[in-house]
C-alpha cells in the first residue's frame, strides 16, 4: 500500500515568454508530499504558482527540473491519471451535451462502459443532487450546478485522488456549502484530496494539512491546527455562565502570569447567518 | 473498484471523442448554411438552360462537383480550425487530458470527428447529385423516345445508349471519393497548423494560402522549369515547396468526369494513396506538436 499519493521532488516550472528578457519562474524548487488519506491544501496568492503545480502533478504541463509522482507512477506517464479526478477552476464543459451525456462522455474516457457506467451515473448524479436535471443541457445549469457536475465527471472513475482547483471560486454560498460538504465526504471515504484555493476560511475548515506557496516557493507547509495555532493564546468558550462567574475567571487571570488578552461575545460566522436566513423550506 | 489494466490505445476512448466532435460540429450554423448552399447550387442546376443533352449533362456535373469541392474542402478547414484552440480557450482540455487519455488519442479522435461529419455531408450532396441527374436523364430518355418514335429500332437504341453514357456514370463515384479525400487532406492539415497557432484567423489565413499553392504550384512549377534555365537552387526550392504543399489539383478528377472520359483505376488508386498518404502524415504532426505542447 502507497501512503504518499502525490510526491514532487525538485519542481521547477518555467515559462519562456517571447520578446520579454526575462522567463517567469512559475515554481521553483518545490518539495511537497500528500499522503493518502488527507486533505492537503495548496494556498498561495494568484500568480503563486499552485495551478502550474496542480498541472504538472497531472501531466498537463512538464517541468523545466524535478519530479512528480502520483501514487508512485511517474505523474507524465498516462496511466498514473487511472487513479486521479481532476476539477479545473471555472471548467467549461461541453454545453449541448446534458449532465447525464457529460458524465457518461467522461466515462467512455475513462474505460468505463455498459451498465456498470450508467450504474456510476446514477450513483453519482445522486452524490451531487442533480438527478433531476440529468437531462438538461449544461447551458441551462447554474454555476453551482456545473461545478457540480464537474465534480461529478472527476469522480466517474472512482479515483484515489481528487484533485481540486478552486472548486468554490464564483459559487454562491449555498452551492459552496454543498460542495464542501461533498469534499468531507469523500475524505471520509479514504478519498486523498489536493485542493488549491484562496478563500482562506473554507479552507480552513476542511484541510488536514495546508502548504502554502508565494511567487513559486513554498513558505509554509504543516498540519493546519499547529500552523494556526497561537503558541501562548487559550480560548475557552462558555455557554450560560454568568457574569460573576466570567468575573471570577478574569480575577483568577489577573492573579497569574496569564493576561486576559479579549473578552467577548460568541459569534456564529456570516457565511452560517446567510446559510440559515436564506434557506428555501421547499427545498430537499 | 479494481483497477483495470490501462490500455495505451483504446478504440472506445476515440470513438467517444469523435461522437463528441461530431455532435459538436452539427450544433454549428456553419455546417448547414455551407451545406444548404451546395444543395441549392445543385439542385438549381436542373433548371439551366437546354442545350444539347450532352452539354447539359457536362454543366450539371461540373457545377455539381464543383459545388461539393468547394463546400466539402470550406467545411473542412473552417470546422477542424477552431476545434483544439476552442477546448484549449474553454480548458475543456484540462479535464479531457487528466483522463487518462494519450493525446494522440485525443487529436485522432477530434480529426475523425470532422471526416465523419465531411462524409455525411459528402453522402448528403452526392445523393442529391444524383437524383438531379438521374431526374435529368429520365426526362431527356423519354423526350428522345418521343421524337425518335417512328426512327428504326437500331437508331433509337444508340440514342438512348448515348443518352445514358453521357449522365449516369459510374465513374462519377471514384471522382465523389477523391474531392472527399481532397476534404480529409485539408481536415488533416487544418489541424496540424492549428496545434501551433496563436489564434483562429492565423489558421484559416495559413489555410488559405496552402489551398491556393496547392492548386497553383504545378502551373507555376511547369512555368519555372520550362520558361528559365533553372539551377539547383531553384529545383531544390521547387521541390521544398513540392514536398510541403500538397498538390491540390492532382485530386481535381472532375474536369475528366465532365468530358466523359474514364477514369483509369491506377490513376484513382495513385490519386487516392496519395491522399490517404497526406491526411496520415499531417495527422501525426498534428500529434508530434500536440504532444509537446503546452496547456
Amino acid at each position: 500500500m502507497i501512503d504518499t499519493a502525490v510526491a514532487v521532488s525538485g519542481l521547477t516550472k518555467i515559462f519562456a515568454v517571447p520578446f520579454h528578457r526575462r522567463p517567469i519562474v512559475a515554481v521553483r524548487d518545490l518539495d511537497l508530499r500528500v499522503q493518502a488519506g488527507e486533505v492537503y491544501g495548496l494556498l498561495g496568492p494568484n500568480g503563486s504558482g499552485k495551478s502550474t503545480t496542480l498541472k504538472i502533478v497531472l501531466g498537463l504541463v512538464s517541468p523545466t527540473r524535478g519530479h512528480t509522482e502520483i501514487f508512485g507512477r511517474d505523474s507524465r506517464l498516462v496511466e498514473s491519471r487511472e487513479a486521479v479526478g481532476f476539477l479545473p477552476e471555472n471548467p467549461y464543459f461541453y454545453k449541448f451535451l446534458t449532465g447525464e451525456e457529460t458524465l457518461r462522455f467522461f466515462g467512455k474516457l475513462s474505460g468505463l462502459s455498459g451498465p456498470r457506467l450508467k450504474k456510476r451515473i446514477d450513483e453519482l448524479l445522486e452524490l451531487v443532487g442533480l438527478t433531476n436535471a440529468r437531462d438538461r443541457r449544461l447551458s441551462t445549469y447554474s454555476k453551482g450546478m456545473l461545478q457540480r457536475v464537474g465534480l461529478a465527471q472527476a469522480l466517474i472513475n472512482e479515483p484515489k485522488l481528487i484533485t481540486l482547483d478552486e472548486p468554490t471560486a464564483g459559487v454562491d454560498p449555498a452551492g459552496s456549502r454543498e460542495i464542501r460538504n461533498l469534499i468531507v465526504d469523500l475524505k471520509r471515504r479514504g478519498i486523498t484530496i489536493l485542493l488549491s484555493s484562496h478563500l482562506l476560511a473554507q479552507v480552513q475548515e476542511i484541510c488536514d494539512r495546508v502548504g502554502i506557496l508565494a511567487n513559486g516557493v513554498l513558505v509554509r507547509e504543516g498540519q493546519l491546527e499547529e500552523l494556526i495555532a497561537i503558541e501562548n493564546q487559550t480560548a475557552l468558550v462558555l455557554e450560560n455562565a454568568s457574569d460573576a462567574l466570567v468575573t471570577e475567571i478574569e480575577a483568577l487571570a489577573g492573579n497569574s502570569n496569564a493576561k486576559l488578552i479579549e473578552r467577548r461575545r460568541s459569534t456564529t460566522t456570516l457565511e452560517r447567518l446567510f446559510l440559515e436566513v436564506t434557506k428555501d423550506p421547499n427545498k430537499q | 473498484m479494481a483497477e483495470a489494466k490501462h490500455r495505451s490505445f483504446s478504440f472506445q476512448r476515440v470513438f467517444a471523442l469523435t461522437v463528441n466532435t461530431l455532435i459538436e460540429l452539427t450544433r454549428q450554423k456553419v455546417f448547414y448554411v455551407l451545406l444548404i448552399f451546395a444543395l441549392l447550387l445543385i439542385g438549381s442546376s436542373i433548371f439551366m438552360a437546354r442545350l444539347t443533352f450532352q452539354q447539359e449533362f457536362q454543366i450539371l456535373k461540373d457545377v455539381s462537383l464543383g459545388a461539393m469541392s468547394i463546400f466539402t474542402s470550406l467545411l473542412a478547414i473552417v470546422a477542424t480550425a477552431r476545434l483544439i484552440p476552442q477546448d484549449i480557450e474553454d480548458r475543456t482540455i484540462y479535464t479531457i487530458l487528466a483522463k487518462p487519455v494519450p493525446r494522440f488519442e485525443y487529436v485522432l479522435g477530434k480529426l475523425a470527428g470532422v471526416l465523419l461529419l465531411l462524409a455525411i455531408g459528402t453522402l448528403v450532396m452526392s445523393a442529391m447529385f444524383l437524383v438531379v441527374l438521374y431526374t435529368r436523364e429520365q426526362t431527356v430518355l423519354h423526350e428522345t423516345l418521343r421524337q425518335m418514335s417512328a426512327a428504326p429500332r437500331e437508331q433509337v437504341d444508340d440514342a438512348l445508349r448515348a443518352v445514358r453514357s453521357s449522365a449516369l456514370n459510374l465513374d462519377i463515384l471514384p471522382g465523389v471519393a477523391v474531392i472527399y479525400l481532397k476534404a480529409c487532406l485539408l481536415a488533416a492539415l487544418t489541424l496540424f497548423v492549428s496545434t501551433f497557432a496563436t489564434t483562429n484567423i492565423f489558421t484559416m489565413v495559413v489555410m488559405v494560402f496552402i489551398y491556393f499553392i496547392g492548386h497553383l504550384q504545378a502551373t507555376a512549377r511547369e512555368y519555372w522549369l520550362q520558361e528559365q534555365s533553372a539551377g539547383w537552387i531553384t529545383h531544390a526550392l521547387l521541390a521544398f515547396v513540392a514536398l510541403l504543399f500538397p498538390d491540390l489539383q492532382t485530386f481535381n478528377l472532375v474536369d475528366d468526369i465532365v468530358a466523359g472520359a474514364a477514369i483509369p483505376f491506377a490513376l484513382f488508386a495513385k490519386t487516392a494513396a496519395l491522399g490517404i498518404f497526406y491526411t496520415t502524415i499531417y495527422t501525426l504532426l498534428a500529434a508530434l506538436v500536440f504532444y509537446g505542447k503546452e496547456l
